[in-house]
């Protein structure tokens, strides 16, 4: 049974003094630059990726590969004219993009990108002579605290779509509120998952925990096994439509909605949309491999151990921006009802069936149950809510067709 | 509340960075507005109709149900948190508890709150022949289906 330790970054848990205070400042600067160039290089990544994936060449021209190319759009993007629609509720729709992208930032405020995880030292590195974590913040509940920024961002696309004043963008904000409101229970019971196993709700005690041995002694600790692989696809699916990413992106599916939401907005106030979009896939990522991928926490073999875990970090961010270009670059778009019955008929109660059956299994472990029971309980319960769910939609089919006929 | 700090200076930090933002866009960019401009985007057609002020009543259902899912949520992560000192009483308590949420979602799925889109249906005429499928009707890229080069040239 592990101990709930509340402590948080050992720089904040003392007297908070002027020193501490810049170092805070210092911090929250240099994560807010690393996250803006990650976007503009996450961009580009996609397009560079998706270009080569359809036999393109992708962006080429603004410096070298095209690297530079989000920049030049954005500065472009301070250039053009703003135009405001005339039907549009002017407050809300000036208030929209920061509903959308200050949330953004927030999400990556607790994500642990990079700390000492050698040698019991528990990811903690000093910085002008403080001990501190390299992440922004970690208030104890920290997954609760995502969970809940992440729900913010429903409000910016709701309120972006309802205050235009015009058709496209109000069905696109209908159909996003509904989408990422259907995917959060999904997300938020495999995340549960991952707290139910590491016994923390802190960002960096569930990698502290990752960190250690793991089973068998040669398999890394990551929530990924212990949580049994279940959970990880759940919240990987459910990410991916929070973030409105193909193949759920009936957001702005261009053939039925033009842009979606923000069809619009123009100028700077869609680069603020565009932005927040991509520094929350990069987010997204981020808490994927702080979850179940052991998060910044890796072998060091040489050097220093938290120039190692900034790279470990890199790579396995790296390798689910990946993943969703390659998603954009494969799958063909859902149609509405598929959406509505994944995220409904099969995340949910395979979610919440896998959550109590790992509970189980870590009691019965715990307690010395009688396995056999247990198994077979666990498989009877599970055979009952199958049928349930099968009946249920059974009976809902049954009672259209009849409707149907009159 | 001292572990919030560096959110609350995130949070300052974002908000400056959108306002500056907008503030140069209005410095730099041109105000030319026209009527054509201002109004509705309808893919260049004059708009001829106001947008709906009505939806489909499903859209708010999924938000009730999502309401009752989401407080669910909310109820498991103390016990996922604590749920090994509470042994074999919290398992059954969270079971009955998840069983009782689960049987409203079995009703609500069985009143088709949750059913989107038009029943699918495969309707054969008998103009068509049976034969005709996508199989054969559908040219595969690549070589499938196609003379081979080697069987060409012998």
């Amino acid at each position: 049974m592990s101990p709930v330790i509340l402590t948080g970054d050992p720089l904040l848990a003392g007297n908070v003094d002027l020193a501490v205070v810049l170092i805070v400042l210092l911090k929250v600067v240099v994560v807010f630059a690393l996250l803006l160039v990650a976007t503009m290089l996450m961009v580009w990544f996609e397009r560079k990726v998706h270009g080569d994936m359809t036999n393109r060449i992708g962006p080429s021209r603004a410096g070298p590969f095209g690297i530079l190319q989000t920049l030049a759009d954005g500065i472009k993007l301070f250039f053009k004219e703003d135009i405001r629609p005339e039907r549009a509720e002017r407050t809300v729709y000036v208030l929209a993009p920061f509903l959308s992208f200050v949330p953004a930032f927030l999400l990556f405020a607790i994500v642990p990108i990079g700390g000492n995880w050698a040698n019991g030292e528990g990811g903690k590195v000093t910085i002008f002579g403080h001990d501190t974590y390299l992440q922004l913040a970690d208030p104890p509940i920290g997954i609760l605290f995502a969970l809940a920024i992440s729900s913010i961002a429903v409000y910016g696309v709701m309120l972006a779509g309802w205050s235009s004043g015009s058709k496209y963008p109000l069905l696109g904000s209908v159909r996003a509120s509904a989408q990422m409101v259907s995917y959060e229970a999904a997300m938020g019971l495999s995340a549960m998952a991952v707290v139910l196993v590491t016994g923390s709700l802190s960002t960096h005690d569930i990698v502290a925990y990752q960190a250690g041995e793991g089973p068998l002694g040669w398999l890394p600790n990551w929530g990924i096994l212990l949580t049994g692989f279940v959970p990880f696809v759940i919240f990987v699916i459910a990410g991916t439509a929070e973030l409105n990413r193909p193949p759920f992106d009936l957001v702005e599916a261009e053939q039925e909605l033009v842009a979606g939401f923000n069809t619009e907005y123009s100028s700077i106030r869609f680069a603020l949309f565009f932005l927040a979009e991509f520094m929350n896939v990069v987010t997204m990522s981020a808490i994927f491999v702080t979850l179940f991928l052991g998060g910044p926490a890796g072998p060091a073999p040489i050097g220093p151990a938290w120039v190692w875990s900034l790279v470990w970090f890199f790579l396995k961010v790296l390798l689910f921006l990946f993943m969703f270009v390659w998603f954009r670059g494969t799958l063909p778009r859902f149609r509405y009802d598929q959406l509505m019955n994944l995220g409904w008929k099969v995340l949910i109660p395979l979610s919440l069936g896998w959550l109590l059956l790992l509970g189980t299994v870590k009691l019965a472990i715990d307690q010395d149950w009688n396995p056999a029971l247990v198994g077979a309980i666990a498989i009877g319960v599970f055979l009952m809510a199958a049928g349930l769910l099968r009946a249920a939609n059974r009976t809902a089919r049954e009672r259209r067709q009849l409707e149907e006929v009159f | 509340m001292g572990q919030y700090l560096p959110v609350f200076a995130l949070l300052v930090l974002a908000v400056v960075f959108g306002v500056l933002s907008l503030l140069v866009s209005k410095v730099l960019a041109p105000r030319l507005p026209t009527r054509a401009k201002e109004a509705p985007y309808e893919c260049g057609i004059i708009p001829g109709r106001e947008p709906p002020e009505r939806f489909p009543v499903r859209f708010y259902l999924v938000a009730m149900i999502f309401i009752v899912f989401d407080i669910e949520v909310i109820f498991f992560f103390p016990w996922a948190m604590v749920f090994e000192r509470l042994g074999l009483f919290g398992l059954v308590a969270i079971a009955i508890f998840a069983a009782a949420v689960f049987e409203s979602f079995v009703y609500l799925i069985s009143n088709g709150a949750l059913e989107w889109g038009p029943i699918k249906r495969q309707q054969r005429s008998a103009l068509v022949s049976p034969a005709r499928t996508a199989e054969t009707t559908i040219r595969r890229v690549g070589l499938e289906g196609r003379p081979r080069a080697a069987e060409e040239a012998a």
